[in-house]
């Protein structure tokens, strides 16, 4: 079990197997920032971020005995918040048409504008945000987690065909959306 | 712009950055929260020893109640009819003021939810019958109140104009809009506005 853990990383998935709760904190510690970096660019919302990555560790556990080792467990766990983000993405869909009569009076406790740290961090998450979820998908994984289009496809269960095409139809998006910006910067 | 131009771009781009104390904490709030049952689990074991005299006691009012006004259309109806009933709920509200998150009754009998601290606000009851299949649970609660029904948190709200949203993981319900149900749920849902607290 587990052939692409470290040693470290072995020992403590056996005990948190084992039920050693302390052991998974130090697993939830060492992955913590890659899985809320991924729920942070699928939702663009710190807040979203925030309970998405606590879902992905609770469910991590919960299927811990499911992991065989086959891929790093990083990249299980990266499988899992994209998973999580997906559903989220359609959950929050269909949760908007009942609670959009209550959200156009109610200040976004979600709303993260007011803490990028300049104007090109904000509007490339806008253009990110306005991306087809699966789209934003396969740029977060290719872009941000450096993966490849293959480890992309097995990501997110589809072939690597599937994923170049929604990089390409993404990047066209980009392109149009970013161009202001990057001309301004120039 | 190329490729490249525009991956820099979309590298160069920063999160809003989070504390450092913040991801000290956050793997403490995980294993807290994987160390904790669920609501329903946590409020009947947090609350039984020390309420026991209190649901014995809200347990004779429903059965008293049940025995002596209701026995008739209990066994036409089933007991269901009794979460409708506003003499009973004033009660149990009066004995738990602030307390009382739900009365359910569902295939394990009547019990009662209550809240850790008084701090549940008084507003008019709402009455949801949730039927999965053949099982049904039926409950009176008040809005913004969040309860596991039919083996799923639920949150049920209430809305000035009367109507009733039901949010599951799964599933959104309105009382307004009905196609919104899903899962092969069947749910009915009103205010108990006749009851006065």
């Amino acid at each position: 079990m587990a052939r692409m853990a470290g040693s470290d990383e072995l020992n403590h998935i056996q005990n948190s197997l084992a039920g050693d709760t302390e052991a998974y904190a130090a697993l939830v510690k060492q992955h913590q920032k890659m899985v809320h970096a991924v729920a942070f660019r699928m939702t663009g919302s710190l807040a979203d971020a925030e309970d998405l990555t606590q879902e992905t560790f609770l469910r991590a556990f919960r299927q811990l005995d499911s992991f065989r080792g086959e891929a790093k467990f990083s990249t299980w766990l990266c499988k899992i918040t994209m998973n999580l983000s997906l559903n989220w993405r359609a959950r929050e869909n269909r949760r908007g048409d009942v609670h959009a009569k209550w959200a156009e009076n109610a200040i976004s406790e979600n709303d993260s504008r007011d803490q990028f740290p300049d104007e090109l961090s904000r509007r490339v998450q806008n253009a990110l945000n306005k991306l087809p979820a699966k789209q934003r998908a396969a740029i977060v994984l290719t872009v941000y987690e450096n993966r490849s289009h293959a480890e992309a496809a097995k990501l997110l269960n589809c072939t690597e065909a599937t994923i170049s095409w929604r990089v390409f139809a993404a990047r066209q998006k980009l392109k149009r959306w970013l161009q202001p910006i990057l001309h301004e910067q120039l | 712009m190329n490729n490249s131009e525009l991956e820099s771009a979309l590298k160069k781009a920063q999160m809003p950055a989070r504390p450092e104390a913040f991801w000290e904490m956050f793997p403490r709030r995980v294993v807290n929260r994987l160390n904790r049952p669920p609501v329903w689990d946590r409020a009947r074991r947090h609350w039984l020893p020390r309420l026991a005299w209190g649901l014995g006691m809200a347990m004779c009012i429903l059965v008293a109640f049940a025995i002596g006004h209701w026995h008739g259309r209990m066994e036409k109806n089933g007991a269901f009819v009794l979460l409708q009933n506003g003499k009973m709920l004033r009660e149990v509200l009066t004995l738990f003021p602030n307390r009382v998150r739900a009365i359910v009754q569902d295939e394990r009998g009547l019990q009662l939810v209550l809240s850790d601290q008084p701090n549940v606000p008084m507003s008019t009851p709402l009455w949801v019958k949730i039927c999965d299949g053949k099982q049904c649970s039926s409950l009176v609660t008040f809005s913004g109140q969040e309860l596991e029904i039919a083996g799923q948190k639920i949150t049920v709200l209430s809305d000035a104009e009367g109507g009733i949203i039901l949010e599951g993981n799964q599933f959104v319900w309105s009382s307004s809009a009905r196609n919104f149900a899903q899962g092969g749920l069947k749910i009915e849902a009103k205010r108990l506005n006749s009851i006065t607290l």
